[in-house]
């Protein structure tokens, strides 16, 4: 079972790099967060104990429901064209993530660890591959709670999850980063009258 | 005790924010509470020598207490007639003014965290925090370019951070393998160093120096930093310059402590010489072309972050001792300058170092200070730099790093003529016919004559808790 679900993140973590539109982009996160609830769920099942349980509620709560929503909300309020801007052709995007899996599978072998980690280092890998090739600052947002997905399927692979106080402090951290993140798009949609991050150019040197 | 005090003034200083209604009560009450903690930093620092087990904290996490607590409260007494200013110049209104109180005071309460948590984890937020509170420091005046400085602050340094929680995890993920216990205490990590793993300790360091590297501002991870101290308003590029570079800094070295005991020899030290290398010539190359007279001091801090970094690469106990001494040396003079710069820009209305010219008229008495702090700043003595930079240089060339020493030696000869050529423009010569002479206020006035006791003094004779706090730092390192 936690195999397929391991699937489902790497399928997902793919489709973020094929999105072309906002909308998909976004529904690929989703997807990829609930993986992530489910992974969390079924190790509570298995015997976590209740912060466990709490961990995966978090997760689907705030990365499955409430963010999404609000960059979804966000790309209608700003009119903002649906279209993400590829900075890289599609076909090189395929390439570079496909060579990004390969050497994902090599370090995870450098750190004595398997197919789930590489998995993990994969999503962060992708994560930071949209960061730079999309040109819409929330595909930038995305891209940043991608890896953080990543991370978060890391920790729980090699030490079992950090211990709770810590969890819950980084989701803490992870949702005010996402919303003051999104109150920023909305000042440089309202001064440069787009979300392009190639318009930020005027700081130079 | 002290520490509870410490951390708890900041907090009630930002909650004050919402039952003071003036911003004057604000500022002065910001003052009061900084000066507690100034205060109560030093009696921690001071119980702490006299009785190392007493606290909960170590040597290495109160000198930079106190290096926070010094600058935090300097910028506290600058903060209320820059803020005025401001108000006057219709750059802010009075409402968003009292905004600035309550971010500045989160601001530091983060970066205290960051210094006394034991918890690796624990620090990791408190680092992002900073970030988090910061960036709206940063946007502060909401226009095009300082939204711009502001989210590619925040998204650098994002993912920065991000890598900084995977080093932070692959560190956990060494201490299981190697002892089947879970734990993120640094102390526990610290403790059983030696027996974790080094191939992981290995990669998750270069993700550790990497990660909170960038937030360090250590080249080429630094593309954010230039753009954030120049737009931020100019008591908080202090804070920015002066001790939020160094916190991530102190992360770094916290790692470090663990890598080398784990790793022994060179893997740490070879790694901070290259950023730190990287980071002069960097800035080296960009000072020389700079336009932006804030933006000239952010390169500034890009080379003082790189000398640090060299002197803790270097290492021995006279590298060690000199890059501690520096990293506090760098934040009283950066933060003078940028408290007289910040006037400066103030009364010009221009960051343009072409069209400031006789600053030294304008504004007497910040001319006086910038004159003196970009002095001590060059490397000059008597000023506190010229010492802690020998002391690193010295340990270059005495420890067989002697191409390394003369690099280094060059790129802070260029430097030095870049940033007094392009001061002495803008300090001397005759100001503008429209220019109206400023007066600063008492506790503006305050604020530099107070870091300028310590650029006079600390280095020829370094302030005894200094000197007590680094050599601690220098036993817990084994040196």
């Amino acid at each position: 079972m936690e195999n397929f679900i391991i699937l489902g993140l790497l399928l997902s973590a793919f489709g973020m790099v094929f999105s072309k539109r906002v909308g998909a982009l976004i529904w690929n996160f989703t997807l990829q967060s609930f993986f992530l609830f489910l992974l969390t769920f079924i190790e509570a099942v298995k015997g976590g104990g209740l912060s466990l349980y709490l961990v995966a509620v978090l997760v689907l709560i705030l990365k499955v429901l409430v963010i999404p929503r609000i960059f979804s909300k966000m790309v209608v309020e700003m009119k903002v064209s649906e279209d993400l801007g590829f900075f890289i052709r599609p076909e090189l995007s395929l390439i570079i993530a496909l060579l990004l899996a390969y050497l994902s599978w090599v370090f995870s072998g450098m750190l004595f660890l398997g197919a789930a980690a590489a998995v993990a280092f994969l999503m962060m890998a992708l994560g930071f591959f949209i960061m730079v090739f999309r040109a819409k600052a929330l595909a930038q947002i995305i891209g940043l709670l991608a890896m953080e997905n990543g991370i978060f399927l890391l920790a729980s692979l090699v030490s079992g999850g950090m211990s709770f106080l810590v969890e819950m402090a980084i989701f803490f951290d992870v949702f005010v980063g996402a919303v003051i993140l999104g109150i920023f798009v909305y000042r440089i949609n309202r001064l440069f009258v787009s979300i392009d991050v190639s318009k930020l150019n005027r700081l130079r040197g | 005790m002290e520490l509870t005090i410490i951390l708890a003034v900041p907090l009630i200083l930002s909650a004050a924010g919402l039952f003071v209604k003036k911003n004057e009560g604000l500022a002065n009450l910001n003052c009061l509470g900084y000066l507690l903690s100034l205060i109560f930093s030093i009696s921690a620092g001071y119980r702490f020598l006299s009785a190392p087990g007493s606290l909960s904290v170590d040597g290495l996490s109160l000198f930079f207490v106190f290096t926070i607590s010094t600058v935090a409260f300097a910028a506290a007494l600058y903060s209320g007639g820059y803020i005025e200013h401001e108000i006057s110049r219709n750059l802010i209104t009075k409402e968003k003014a009292r905004l600035y109180y309550p971010l500045f005071n989160l601001f530091v309460f983060a970066m205290l965290l960051v210094t006394t948590v034991n918890n690796l984890g624990l620090m990791w937020v408190a680092i992002e925090i900073t970030t988090l509170v910061s960036a709206f420091l940063v946007g502060f005046h909401n226009n095009k370019n300082s939204v711009e400085a502001a989210w590619k602050y925040i998204i650098i340094c994002s993912v920065g951070i991000t890598l900084a929680l995977l080093g932070t995890i692959l560190f956990s993920y060494a201490f299981v393998f190697s002892t089947g216990a879970k734990s993120l205490n640094w102390t526990e990590l610290f403790s059983a160093a030696s027996r974790l793993n080094p191939e992981i300790v290995k990669i998750a360091f270069i993700f550790i120096i990497i990660g909170y590297g960038t937030k360090a501002g250590l080249a080429p991870m630094h593309t954010w930093l230039p753009d954030a101290h120049s737009q931020a308003l100019s008591p908080i590029s202090a804070l920015l310059s002066g001790v939020l570079l160094k916190t991530s800094i102190y992360a770094i070295l916290r790692y470090g402590l663990i890598a080398d005991k784990c790793l022994g020899g060179s893997y740490v030290s070879h790694l901070l010489i290259l950023f730190g290398m990287l980071s002069l010539l960097v800035s080296a190359g960009l000072v020389l072309v700079q336009k932006d007279i804030k933006r000239l001091l952010a390169y500034s801090s890009i080379e003082h972050i790189g000398i640090i970094a060299l002197g803790f690469g270097i290492g021995g106990p006279i590298g060690t001792y000199g890059a501690l001494l520096h990293m506090f040396n760098h934040a009283v003079t950066k933060s003078l300058l940028f408290f007289g710069v910040g006037n400066i820009v103030n009364v010009y209305g221009s960051r343009n170092i072409r069209s400031i010219r006789g600053a030294l008229r304008a504004l007497p008495f910040s001319g006086l200070m910038v004159t003196a702090g970009i002095f001590a700043l060059a490397g000059f003595p008597p000023f506190s730099i010229f010492f802690s930079e020998m002391m690193i240089l010295l340990a270059a060339f005495s420890r067989g790093y002697a191409v390394l020493g003369c690099a280094m030696l060059f790129f802070i000869v260029i430097i030095f003529g870049a940033v007094i050529y392009y001061f002495s423009q803008v300090l001397f010569g005759e100001k503008p016919k429209n220019i109206v002479p400023y007066k600063e206020p008492l506790p503006g006035r305050l604020a530099f004559l107070f870091l300028l006791v310590f650029i006079l003094v600390s280095g020829w004779a370094v302030p005894v808790l200094l000197d007590g706090l680094i050599r601690s730092v220098l036993i817990l390192k084994g040196i």
